[in-house]
């Protein structure tokens, strides 16, 4: 039997999830995080006399700190598993990732287990975000 | 490659359920509901579960440790981990076995060759699986939330232990055939029973032509870890490539997980699940011959890294009961 032919046989037989609805709810719930962190910022704003740019960092350090939270008592998988993308895609799935890989390498110490395991999955993120940083910048620069 | 056995016999098996996370119904020798068993991480307590099964085979057949040849092991865990620092507790020779979750007919072949020597009078073949070390290892961080396609299986967590011995019981390893190594570019990690199925399909195939035999002649075909989909999959796939239609087939990671423990997953899958199922359900609903496939996926992190197909390799074992040989 040909590849094509077989993955049509296992199309017919495999269940598979509900894209449009997956869809829906991730944008309800990312939707959610984001309104909140914009009312955490104005709070911010108004009651701390912060300038934006300063109130947005703060809130990135909260989504990332109450992620990691969430993460290592357990919840956050849980969570995900009906808000699906929703709280992935935000920050607070960076916090999560980052975590959870510090976590499953817990046990083998600080240096050789935590400390070069911590960036495994996240490690992309922070390199093509410098990279790609760097070269808007770059472009900022040309163009002003 | 099919091989006859004349004398060999499995004698008895204890069976130890690590965590009954989803598993309803199963009465195992030992059930502990203990993922880490006070080890420091979750690998060393797969070690303990295979020291555990181990220790309690010995104890039911009331046995020494002189008195076996060859302990055979297998697990998921790179390295063998939990195989071989759970037979360091042992004064026994040791071989290790990997076929992924085909290890256990892997071990049964092995024993069963080694039991044609003279020399060799009782081998002990353990596999072992523990849910969180293969999580790690071939999927994501545990606590890592990734969403679980719905044909995504469950892997089982415990450790299963059978004594093959050359002395008359009334379970006799009649047959084996080894398969060969499958691969027709399938390449969804997270479809496991559709990876596997084409090498269960090649050696149900094979076994059969090689014995002559057709499928009625086994009370029930017995695969591993096809779970819900994939033992669909295998029925439609013997019949178009093989024109082979076989009706009593069943899948142990069907059988171990029930479909209403209230997640969507497709089946039980590991090492455990074939030998668990058999010792603890089949056995008891009197099937007197009975065709054990193991179905054993073979990727690795790497090869879906590099975007690799993924190759899968089956085992059968043909069994013979009697139960009036008591």
């Amino acid at each position: 039997m040909k590849l094509k032919e077989y993955e049509k046989l296992v199309d017919k037989h495999s269940k598979k999830e509900n894209k449009l609805l997956n869809f829906f709810i991730s944008f309800l719930f990312g939707g959610i995080i984001g309104v909140l962190g914009e009312l955490f910022v104005v709070f911010l704003e108004k009651k701390f006399y912060l300038p934006l740019s300063e109130a947005y960092m703060y809130l990135m350090i909260f989504l990332v700190v109450f992620g990691s939270i969430l993460t290592g008592t357990g919840y956050f998988d849980k969570v995900v598993s009906f808000a699906k993308a929703g709280l992935i895609v935000p920050t607070t799935g960076f916090a999560h990732t980052m975590t959870s890989c510090a976590m499953d390498h817990a046990e083998e110490g600080p240096v050789k287990g935590i400390g070069s395991n911590i960036f495994k999955m996240t490690g992309c993120v922070i390199l093509y975000g410098l990279v790609s940083a760097f070269f808007l910048a770059l472009l900022k620069g040309v163009i002003k | 490659m099919t091989l006859n056995f004349k004398n060999v016999y499995i004698k008895n098996a204890y069976t130890l359920l690590g965590r009954n996370e989803y598993v309803e119904g199963i009465k195992a020798d030992e059930s502990l509901n203990d993922y880490y068993l006070d080890e420091k991480c979750f690998e060393m307590g797969e070690v303990d579960y295979q020291v555990k099964t181990l220790n309690g085979l010995l104890k039911k057949e009331k046995l020494k440790e002189k008195d076996i040849d060859v302990l055979i092991g297998g697990d998921l865990q790179n390295q063998l981990f939990a195989t071989y620092y759970a037979n360091r507790k042992f004064d026994i020779s040791s071989l290790g076995v990997y076929s992924a979750c085909a290890s256990f007919n892997e071990g049964l072949i092995f024993a069963s060759s080694l039991l044609e020597n003279q020399k060799v009078n009782n081998v002990i073949v353990t596999v072992s699986s523990h849910n969180l070390a293969s999580e790690k290892q071939f999927r994501f961080p545990i606590e890592y939330g990734a969403l679980k396609k719905k044909v995504c299986t469950f892997t089982s967590t415990g450790s299963v232990s059978a004594l093959v011995t050359n002395k008359k019981t009334n379970i006799k390893i009649e047959s084996s055939t080894i398969g060969k190594v499958t691969d027709i570019g399938y390449s969804d990690a997270n479809n496991m029973g559709a990876c596997m199925a084409p090498s269960a399909a090649k050696t149900i195939y094979e076994h059969l032509k090689e014995t002559n035999r057709t499928p009625d002649y086994y009370d029930l075909i017995l695969t591993g870890d096809l779970g819900i989909y994939g033992i669909k999959i295998l029925q439609e796939y013997l019949e178009k490539e093989y024109k082979l239609k076989i009706n009593e087939i069943k899948d142990a990671g069907v059988m171990l997980f029930n479909k209403e423990s209230g997640r969507s997953i497709a089946g039980g899958s590991g090492p455990l699940c074939l030998p668990l199922i058999l010792f603890t359900k089949i056995l008891k609903e009197k099937y007197k011959k009975i065709l054990l496939v193991g179905t054993g996926s073979l990727h690795s992190k790497l090869s879906t890294n590099i975007n690799e197909s993924i190759p899968s390799v089956s085992h059968a074992v043909s069994l013979e009961v009697n139960y009036d040989l008591h």
